[in-house]
């Protein structure tokens, strides 16, 4: 398939990396040849040029791209080489917006009327994913596939949790409304076996249905904690969006260091409680109550502020801590510090695009990326070699795992006696690079 | 305690397992002209060859890496280890059929093949069988758009970044064009230039005088810009203006960047006149060629007018574009004529073409620097910038290319030395040197005619002189740096 993307800023090198590695034609434009020059040890193209000038588009093929991505910083260029792009051509088109308002359903059809298909929002996609975390606060990661058919948690395990030392086998039999379907111990990803155990310190990564997710909460040794009181530190454009969405839920308290600053999120929000004052000041904390708080949200510019207040919060006994972190290098640093949820726009941002992207392509709709694995979503065929068998005498590679499946409608668990079907939709998970193999298996006569 | 570098030999080699395959299959197309000539020694030694080759192949392409990423040290080792079990695989046709008797001969040989040198140390080359001499003009025809490109076109392995690593490693010239979004389409873009460019040359050369061997073999050398003949008098065999004319013009094709002529075959003519690099390269050639015939006018050398144009054009494009067809003897024009050839052999052609030598590229940008330090004499504080085919050569890359002729032009003057040491003239040794090194296949002299004469120790320092030469210096030089080996 090929891709223009324009804007070589973090989103768009990460998605022209991230797409190029998974086979697609690349061809990335941006204005600076700085911006460029690291891309050029891809396996992409790399166009200097304007990315709003005819000239350019005409230069790079628009007209026969499958997907424009408009992410430069401006909103309004994105969306004005969107509509540009659709008029030379481009199947479809996506760009990066900052405006809530043009998520609303009714301005869709304007949209699409000047070509541009799909809008994408960072801050919204951040706001939307700590919500979940808030309403999960017991996982790490909350993940629902086949619009809620299964459910796939990550959760660290401490020394108290009951699967901790039990091989899966023995596990399985005491309770079958789960799978184990791979585990992150220090800086790998394993997928288990029946004989692998989980140990303490690992997060696990485990899949279930929407009924029986509940069980899973004792077993791994968590109390689910009904969030009520959230501080917010640092009052940033998620933390608005944050405050927007979720203030009938949640008592937000935010925390703004600077006066101009607070003084505007005082009168445009006026149902949180707004504080000026400096987030990283312990006494400040305490005065406002940190010590009844049910979560501690950090959202400054500063990566490295947000991972030491929640670390902060941590030793004050908050339960739920969630930390922006732009620094796409400090986030495994972030998760092995005990940051519950570390939060990147960018990440965010590409993996939507990512996905709309798959909408696309239905023989293979990768949804998720973990560090070092995927877990990807895959339509049995008519007659693939899978269907022969049960899943315990497949064989499958080590690196595989089927760990649910969507059959007419319902969600269901994947265990060694379960024999799969033409038409099933199975989520497998798989340690990256290894998902050409799956596919073969899925697809294969 | 020294820490070795990571290196994934295990993908390297199953890579050349690969490679060598593909090597075999190339070595299929001679049987036809042994089929054809009724050469049964010359067929069983293609098909001994063939065995070799491909036993060896699947041999290592069954190892299995336990990684399939590979990085810029992978890159490089496997593109100047591949060039050498190549050439070491390609001599054997020459050993198992008797042309040539000694390692260093058929080494140098084929080296001089898939580097497309064209120098021989055949003495006369219409007794040697014709399957061995179509395998080595197709030698010469593969080795000049690039074995690794080849792989890159067709095998999905290397469709990654890893392979770019490996393309940069071989294609010629200061920066790569990428043409197309993935790298294996880029380098089918090349090659489809590149064969039809073949296709059409064979056409025309058969209409002409030749037989369609001859026509075959003499294309693969051309477009190439090799220079291997069939004929022991190289294209003055045929003794025709209009194969001369045909020649001049695809050797001059072969010396343009193949990126380039992708583009206009795609239906950008415009491009060509808007680089500058085929700008000086067109202008430099008409240059050459007008003060050779200026020469060989002056010095009242052969009968007639069309002779006086035609021959010095035809050793001008052939020194400039790194082919080395004969047709006339050079050394009759004296000493300023070879101090010409010194001066185009030097240069060479455009960047990412067949060509050796520095590149004209390079040339551009010397120049263009050399004013601007001139010019800084005088405005210290002025801010200067080189641009070479509308492209600012930011000032790493200027470092580079300064290095890059530095070095290019000590291993000239050492390899001519060891030459001299054995006893060879001055002048033909630096001549065999540059000649070597720049791909060429000139010699002067001792060498005019064959190397043959020259010892051992020489034809093995001028093969190592032609792979320097083809892979641009880094590649090859950098395997002999501790850097690379230990982390």
């Amino acid at each position: 398939m090929k891709i223009v993307i324009s804007g070589a800023g973090e989103v768009g090198k990460h998605l022209a990396k991230l797409l190029s590695n998974e086979g697609q034609d690349i061809i990335i434009m941006d204005e600076e040849q700085s911006k460029l020059e690291c891309l050029e040890s891809y396996n992409l193209l790399p166009q200097l040029g304007n990315p709003s000038s005819f000239k350019t588009m005409k230069k790079v093929g628009v007209d026969g791209a499958d997907l424009y991505i408009a992410v430069t910083p401006s909103e309004t260029r994105n969306v004005v080489s969107c509509s540009m792009a659709k008029h030379l051509g481009a199947k479809r088109t996506v760009a990066r917006i900052d405006n809530y308002e043009y998520l609303n359903t009714n301005n869709r059809d304007y949209f699409a009327k000047i070509g541009v298909d799909h809008l994408v929002y960072p801050e919204y996609l951040a706001a939307k994913e700590i919500i979940t975390a808030l309403q999960h606060s017991w996982v790490r990661n909350w993940f629902e596939l086949f619009d809620g058919e299964l459910i796939v948690v990550g959760v660290k395990v401490r020394e108290n949790a009951r699967l901790v030392g039990m091989p899966l086998k023995e596990l399985y039999t005491l309770s079958n409304y789960m799978h184990i379907s791979a585990i992150r111990r220090k800086n790998e990803t394993i997928i288990p076996r029946g004989e692998d155990k989980v140990e303490a310190n690992d997060i696990v990564y485990i899949a279930s249905t929407q009924e029986f997710v509940g069980n899973i909460i004792d077993l791994c040794g968590k109390k689910k904690v009904d969030v009520k009181k959230v501080m917010v530190m640092g009052g940033s454009r998620i933390a608005v969006q944050l405050a927007k969405m979720s203030s009938d839920k949640y008592k937000i308290k935010i925390i703004e260091s600077d006066f101009v600053k607070a003084q505007e999120l005082a009168v445009s929000l006026p149902e949180c409680t707004i504080v000026n004052a400096d987030g990283r000041d312990i006494d400040i904390l305490k005065n406002e109550g940190i010590d009844d708080c049910d979560a501690f949200v950090t959202l400054t510019d500063s990566s490295e502020t947000n991972i030491l207040g929640c670390l902060t919060a941590k030793e004050y006994g908050i339960r739920k801590t969630i930390a922006e972190v732009e620094n796409i290098q400090l986030i495994t640093e972030a998760e092995s510090l005990n940051i519950g949820t570390a939060l990147n726009k960018k990440l965010l941002a590409s993996s939507r695009i990512f996905q709309i992207l798959l909408d696309n392509d239905s023989t293979n709709a990768k949804c998720l990326a973990l560090v070092d694995a995927e877990v990807a979503e895959m339509v049995v065929k008519e007659g693939s070699k899978v269907t022969r068998e049960d899943v315990k005498d497949l064989d499958l590679p080590r690196e595989i795992t089927i760990a649910g499946l969507v059959r007419d409608g319902h969600g269901m668990l994947v265990h060694g006696d379960t024999r799969l079907q033409a038409g099933d939709h199975v989520v497998i998970f798989c340690l990256s690079g290894s998902i050409r193999k799956a596919e073969r298996l899925f697809n294969k006569k | 305690m020294i820490r070795w570098a990571k290196i994934n030999y295990l993908f390297v080699i199953r890579m050349l397992g690969w490679l060598l395959l593909i090597e075999a299959v190339f070595m299929l197309f001679p049987l036809i002209p042994c089929a054809i000539y009724h050469e049964p020694a010359a067929m069983r030694s293609m098909l001994y060859s063939i065995l070799a080759t491909a036993g060896t192949g699947v041999l290592f392409s069954l190892v299995k890496p336990k990684k399939q990423e590979i990085y810029r040290r992978e890159g490089y080792l496997l593109t100047a280890l591949v060039w050498i079990v190549f050439t070491l695989f390609g001599m054997l046709p020459y050993l198992f059929s008797g042309s040539l008797n000694t390692v260093a001969d058929a080494f140098f040989e084929t080296m001089s093949g898939f580097t497309t040198t064209g120098s021989t140390v055949m003495t006369n080359v219409e007794s040697v069988p014709k399957g061995i001499l179509f395998w080595r003009a197709l030698t010469q025809w593969f080795g000049g758009m690039g074995i690794v490109v080849f792989t890159i076109a067709i095998h999905p392995a290397l469709n990654v970044s890893g392979g770019l690593q490996i393309f940069n490693a071989e294609v010629t010239g200061i920066t790569h064009d990428k043409l197309l979004p993935r790298i294996s389409q880029t380098a089918k873009g090349l090659w489809l230039v590149y064969i039809v460019l073949s296709a059409a040359m064979t056409l025309l050369l058969w209409a002409g005088p030749m037989n369609l061997f001859d026509s075959l073999c003499q294309m693969m050398t051309a477009i190439s810009t090799g220079g291997f003949s069939t004929k022991n008098t190289s294209i003055a065999y045929w003794n025709s203006y209009y194969t001369d004319i045909i020649i001049i013009i695809f050797m001059f094709l072969g010396g343009v960047n193949f990126s380039l002529l992708f583009s206009v075959s795609v239906g950008k003519p415009k491009s060509l006149l808007k680089n500058d690099t085929f700008r000086y390269y067109t202008a430099f050639t008409l240059t050459m060629c007008a003060i050779c015939i200026a020469i060989v006018s002056i010095a009242g050398l052969y009968d007639n007018w069309a002779d006086r144009i035609i021959k010095p054009a035809f050793i001008c494009v052939s020194g400039i574009t790194s082919t080395g067809f004969g047709l006339v003897d050079f050394q009759k024009w004296g000493p300023l004529g070879i101090c010409m050839l010194f001066i185009m052999m030097y240069f060479g052609a455009c960047g990412g073409s067949t060509a050796g030598g520095l590149k004209v590229d390079r040339m551009v940008f010397l120049f263009r620097n050399i004013k601007n330090e001139f010019y800084r004499l005088l405005h210290p504080n002025t801010i200067t910038t080189v641009t070479v085919n509308s492209r600012v050569l930011t000032s790493e890359i200027s470092a580079k290319i300064v290095v890059f002729i530095a070095i290019f032009t000590a291993s000239v003057i050492i390899i001519g030395m060891i030459l001299t040491a054995t006893g060879v003239p001055v002048i033909d040794a630096m001549f065999s040197s540059l000649s070597a090194l720049s791909n060429i296949g000139f010699g002067s002299g001792v060498t005019y005619s064959s190397y043959i004469t020259l010892p051992s120790i020489c034809k093995w320092a001028l093969s190592y002189g032609m792979l320097i030469g083809r892979l641009e210096i880094f590649t090859v030089i950098i395997l002999f740096t501790r850097r690379f080996w230990v982390q």
